[in-house]
């Protein structure tokens, strides 16, 4: 399909659309109006609109429409309008507004200015009424519905704003150029209507018979009337009934009935229905132009803004992921600081257990050298006593003092082995402590590292293993001092009680 | 039905009523489409509310009540007084509008 075509296609879709979702409006109206709700009917009327939708969305993004196209219901390519006979598909909400039916009763002069072609079409006799139309007088009564204007684009009212100044520019040339022979005020005096050559078959104008406004508000759904399509163009074809081509319109009818218009006017208007088929087509591929230039600026203008947005979230995301790094970099360093803490405070602890037991151990041995040097003399005396015969009743006194002494010295060792035993356990039991703090700050060490997913330097289980063997090493030294010291007192024991028994 | 004179309203006041009128049908159309594509996303839902609906169908009420006025009030050739009064149910016979 040609890209001008598609415009085109695409603009009666926006158009339909927005009729068929006024349909729908006026439906849920009429529901409310009548408190009578049929949500069969909404529905049904909501597939339509959904459907104009789907398709219009379908040509927007590039893909042409497959099978029959929804606007070719309402609005033939070619313009024309087809009646509604009982072949053709309607909407579902059954109304047929009339923007796009001809006039029932409608007579139509020259003071109106006539919708496109394309849009609406009108009986051959080119009557219009006042009931698709403002009347001159401007008055508007709630009978008349005021004609449903197409929604254009901004580029496109631009546009048309353009062209109205243009109109009114020759307007007003024209109107100084014939202020010289005031004529009789008619519709026939509109510039951009009048022919000089054409006579005029159109009735004079006057102003459209006004309706009481106790009458009912003309309904949406009022049956289409069944004239015929015009074979001819009853007028000469107008821009689109906007409210400024109105209001400029209106003063234009006052002006003087037979004046032709001036010389210097730019260019007359044709009056072959081919050529002003062509002049329609021509501003038709200006307006679409227009309309698709500045769809491409609001495009690349939405570009821009969404790549700056795109631009932003993804310098905030950087951010973001480098602080939660910096974050957990400073987690691992933190958890290292403690793991290296806890092992100089565990070495601290083993080697001051580890002095202390060497310390106790060696005043021990000592004790232990005095008692055996003490055992050593006694019986050195108790070998020499029998030689004199008996007892010295003096050495006697010596030897009970010195069995007392040696007794204090036994419990007082046994109680320092006690002791001994108990610090040994706090020992063991400062070193375990330790040994799990170790563990569990290796443990939030591993944690870290592995929620940082870099490898941690396994320096700690070597070390951890070497001071756990050392401190295996030195309870097992500080064991063994025990149990010899242990025989030591057992064996004393034994030769204090025989030199006791002795 | 000439309950007022058509000379009591001036020209300004009836370029006034024309514009208002033409701002209405704009507003009546721009409610309407609301009015549609709301019902289109209720449709999508599967749930018609129709509170929601009628909420905004009273509003088109009230858009369509004032045009009424304002229609009448250009075809009889009322001031904006006597608008004025008659949208304060002055004649006893027309809806309130607002």
């Amino acid at each position: 399909m040609r890209k001008g075509a598609l415009k085109k296609k695409q603009r009666q879709l926006e158009e339909l659309h927005l009729d068929r979702r006024e349909a729908l409006g006026e439906l849920v109206l009429g529901m409310y109006v009548q408190n009578n709700w049929d949500d069969d009917l909404l529905a049904r009327g909501s597939a339509e609109v959904v459907e104009v939708e789907t398709e219009l969305n379908e040509l927007i993004a590039g893909n042409e429409p497959q099978g029959p196209s929804a606007t070719e219901k309402d609005f033939p390519v070619t313009g024309e309008h087809r009646l509604p006979t009982a072949g053709q598909d309607y909407p579902a909400t059954g109304e047929y507004t009339a923007e796009h039916a001809v006039p029932v009763t409608g007579e139509h002069t020259t003071e109106q200015p006539l919708p496109q072609p394309g849009e609406h079409d009108y009986p051959a006799t080119g009557e219009y009424t006042a009931e698709h139309s403002l009347p001159e007088s401007a008055e508007h009564t709630a009978e008349h519905a005021v004609p449903a204007e197409p929604k254009l684009s901004r580029a496109e009212k631009k546009a048309a704003k353009k062209e109205q100044k243009e109109r009114e520019r020759q307007a007003k040339e024209a109107a100084e150029a014939t202020a010289v022979e005031p004529g009789p005020e008619t519709a026939e005096a509109k510039t951009v209507v009048a022919e000089p050559g054409q006579p005029d078959t159109s009735p004079p104008s006057t102003a459209a018979p006004t309706p009481s406004a106790t009458a009912p508000t003309p309904s949406a759904t009022a049956p289409t009337p069944s004239a015929p399509a015009p074979a001819t163009p009853a007028a000469e074809p107008a821009k689109p009934s906007t409210p400024e081509g109105q209001a400029t319109d209106r003063p234009d009818a006052k002006k003087p009935l037979e004046v032709p218009p001036p010389p210097a006017a730019p260019e007359p208007e044709p009056t072959d229905p081919l050529d002003v088929l062509e002049k329609q087509i021509t501003d038709s591929e200006a307006k679409a132009k227009t309309a698709l230039e500045a769809a491409k600026a609001s495009r690349q203008a939405d570009a821009q803004t969404e790549l700056t947005a795109i631009t932003r979230e993804v310098e905030s995301g950087r951010s973001e992921l480098d602080e939660s790094l910096k974050r957990a970099a400073a987690a691992i360093a933190a958890a290292e600081e403690k793991a290296v803490q806890a092992e100089a405070r565990l070495t601290r602890e083993t080697a001051a257990g580890r002095e202390a037991a060497a310390e106790w151990v060696r005043g021990q041995a000592a004790e232990i050298e005095a008692d055996a040097a003490l055992a050593a003399e006694m019986s050195g005396e108790q070998e020499a006593k029998p030689s004199t015969g008996e007892p010295d009743p003096v050495l006697s006194a010596r030897v009970t003092s010195l069995e007392a002494e040696l007794a204090a010295e036994k419990a007082a060792k046994e109680e320092a082995l006690t002791k001994a035993a108990a610090r040994l356990q706090e020992i063991e039991q400062s070193a375990k402590l330790a040994e799990a703090r170790v563990e569990a700050a290796e443990a939030a060490a591993t944690e870290a590292q592995s929620k940082a997913q870099a490898a941690a330097a396994p320096a700690a289980d070597g070390t951890g293993a070497g001071e756990a063997e050392a401190r295996e090493a030195a309870v097992n030294w500080l064991r063994g001092q025990i149990s010899a010291l242990r025989q030591e007192i057992a064996k004393s024991d034994e030769s204090g009680k025989q030199e006791g028994s002795s | 039905m000439a309950l007022f004179s058509r000379g009591g309203q001036t020209g300004r006041e009836r370029r006034a009523m024309q514009d208002h009128l033409g701002e209405l049908d704009d507003m009546r159309r721009s409610n309407l489409s609301d009015l549609g594509q709301m019902t289109v996303e209720m449709a999508a839902q599967g749930n018609f509310n129709r509170q929601r609906l009628s909420e905004q169908a009273a509003e088109v009420v009230k858009i369509d009540r004032e045009a009424d006025l304002i229609a009448r009030g250009l075809e009889e050739g009322l001031t904006l007084q006597e608008l004025e009064d008659l949208a304060r149910g002055g004649d006893g016979s027309g809806s309130p509008a607002r």
